[in-house]
């Protein structure tokens, strides 16, 4: 190794940091994509999925554009308030001091994610190729993954590479159901959540804020799915200098994020040992049963590793999903978005050295390039194919 | 791997568990010899390895092959250097072995229903693959 003769610069460990994590962001992506496009499922079939996401109004093929926006919006509404409503329970068992039961309650949800969710892609997938896959040899290949799957969100120490594959893996099949909304409903929520998540850290009464701030004056752990990357170790005493923001060994921060709710926090916590990832329960009203909170949020985890909720995976990837239903073209445009949207809030988490959401800035840039690229860039690059000068 | 990284960062140096008082100062042996995790000076301590090493043993039993496959993974180090850690190892081994034999009945009965399909096993065939489970069931009920 070269590292005694040449000290590794900023770029090295920047650079293998930011790697951490957009390679899991973005296979979560691919995934989804890969999901959208092999399941492709008629826009017809979207009508059988009712969740909290659609209570309000269910769009239907005969509605005029106007009414759709309007069901839109009211969808968004009634899941912004549901998410409002959960992360607020959430505060109020947190400051209960009722974390066993968060922690276990999140437990369950992983499982339920897991069995229910992850049953049903599979199903749909055997379905698809026929593949002549017996119930038994089934059942216990998705029982096995579905309890290592909660050992691993559950379990604070664990295999690192295990537990990042299994949180990628509930980003993706939570993502996977979110994508079969109705599409109105799919963006206006979307920017609808980008907003909320904006409110909900930075105000001083949002509630991110007060479970941050409440974890971070209890020197306790938000129990929260959260997904960190692998500290980088340098040869520098750097890590130990970090800012954080608590004093502490233990500050391991882990959001609940309700399915309905995105809530970003960006949590910090001083180098240690320690890794922190809890499982939140997810909360998912498109299943009667569970419920789960995905925590949403771009921080700093106690090694110094950058750490990114559930939940802005989840909505990243619903985003390039829905723009797969679209076009492959989309998909690039609202890709590079994301990604730059990512790398600007994490410049942004460097300079502030606070709790920042990570869902606005990608949001709101995937959003517009969706149209952009939609609108006005397929028109020119189709008639440029067809004429034969570019592709 | 961070193994061979983790002998010049600051984690290390107060840690004096090791099972194996080597003099060998080969950053990468060293290293992994004091680990038994394939996290390195991420995992566990190796006290705490052993328990966790018994617990996924014993929990493998309750048909999680996968845990057992998940064990060995984890406890990789402790495989490949057969002369530490002899706790850790008995539970590791006895584990993989577990995988072994429980892989290779399940994919014997996999791999006959799938190959033999109808012929072999008649009108039951029918009844026991997943997609036809699936619509009795009325779990597909997504697309």
């Amino acid at each position: 190794m070269d590292r005694t003769q040449r000290p590794r610069s900023v770029l090295d460990s920047l650079g293998e940091e930011l790697i951490g994590i957009l390679t899991p962001v973005s296979i979560c992506m691919f995934t989804v994509v890969l999901l959208v496009c092999l399941l492709n499922s008629d826009p017809s079939s979207s009508a059988s999925f009712s969740s909290i996401a659609t209570a309000a109004y269910s769009e239907t093929d005969s509605d005029s554009p106007w009414d759709k926006l309007l069901g839109a919006f009211l969808n968004s509404l009634v899941f912004v308030a549901a998410i409002t409503v959960a992360t607020f329970l959430l505060v109020l068992l947190f400051y209960l001091r009722c974390v066993r039961f968060l922690k276990l309650y999140m437990g369950f949800s992983a499982f339920v994610v897991l069995a229910n969710l992850g049953g049903e892609i599979s199903v749909l997938l055997i379905d698809r190729f026929r593949l002549p896959v017996d119930s038994v040899t089934f059942s216990i290949l998705l029982f096995n993954f579905s309890v290592v799957g909660v050992l691993a969100v559950f379990m604070s120490r664990f295999s690192i590479l295990i537990t990042q594959g299994y949180l990628v893996v509930i980003g993706v099949l939570v993502a996977y159901f979110f994508t079969m909304l109705p599409e109105w409903t799919t963006w206006v929520l979307l920017v609808a959540l980008a907003l909320y998540d904006l409110a909900a850290v930075l105000l001083p009464v949002g509630p991110l804020r007060l479970l941050v701030e409440m974890a971070i004056s209890r020197d306790e752990d938000i129990p929260a799915l959260v997904y960190e990357a692998r500290p980088v170790i340098r040869d520098d005493s750097r890590l130990v200098q970090r800012r954080v923001w608590r004093d502490r060994r233990s500050s391991q921060n882990d959001d609940d994020l309700e399915n309905n709710e995105v809530v970003n926090v960006v949590v910090r916590a001083e180098e240690e040992e320690q890794r922190s990832e809890i499982s939140v329960p997810l909360i998912e009203r498109s299943r009667p049963e569970s419920s789960e909170t995905f925590l949403e949020g771009i921080g700093l985890g106690s090694s110094g590793a950058i750490k990114l909720g559930l939940g802005d995976f989840i909505f990243y990837s619903v985003l390039v999903g829905r723009a797969a239903m679209y076009d492959l073209m989309t998909v690039y445009a609202c890709y590079l978005a994301i990604i730059a949207g990512l790398g600007v809030t994490l410049m942004l988490l460097s300079v502030y050295q606070k709790a920042l959401p990570a869902l606005p800035v990608s949001i709101m840039l995937g959003v517009v390039f969706y149209f952009l690229a939609r609108l006005f860039l397929e028109v020119f690059v189709v008639q440029c194919s067809s004429n034969l000068v570019m592709f | 791997m961070e193994a061979s990284r983790s002998d010049e960062s600051n984690l290390s140096p107060n840690r004096d568990r090791r099972s194996n008082p080597n003099p060998v100062h080969n950053s990468i042996i060293s290293s992994a010899q004091v680990w038994p995790t394939i996290d390195g000076p991420l995992g566990l301590t190796e006290e705490a390895s052993v328990d966790y090493a018994r617990r996924f043993y014993k929990f493998g039993f309750a048909l999680l092959p996968w845990l057992w496959a998940v064990n060995c993974f984890y406890f990789w180090p402790v495989l490949r250097h057969s002369r530490a850690f002899p706790q850790i190892r008995n539970y590791v081994v006895r584990s993989a072995i577990g995988f072994s034999v429980f892989t290779a009945l399940l994919s014997a009965w996999a791999l006959t229903f799938s190959i033999g399909g109808e012929e072999l096993f008649g009108p039951v065939w029918d009844k026991l693959v997943m997609y036809n489970v699936a619509d009795r069931l009325g779990l597909a009920g997504l697309a």
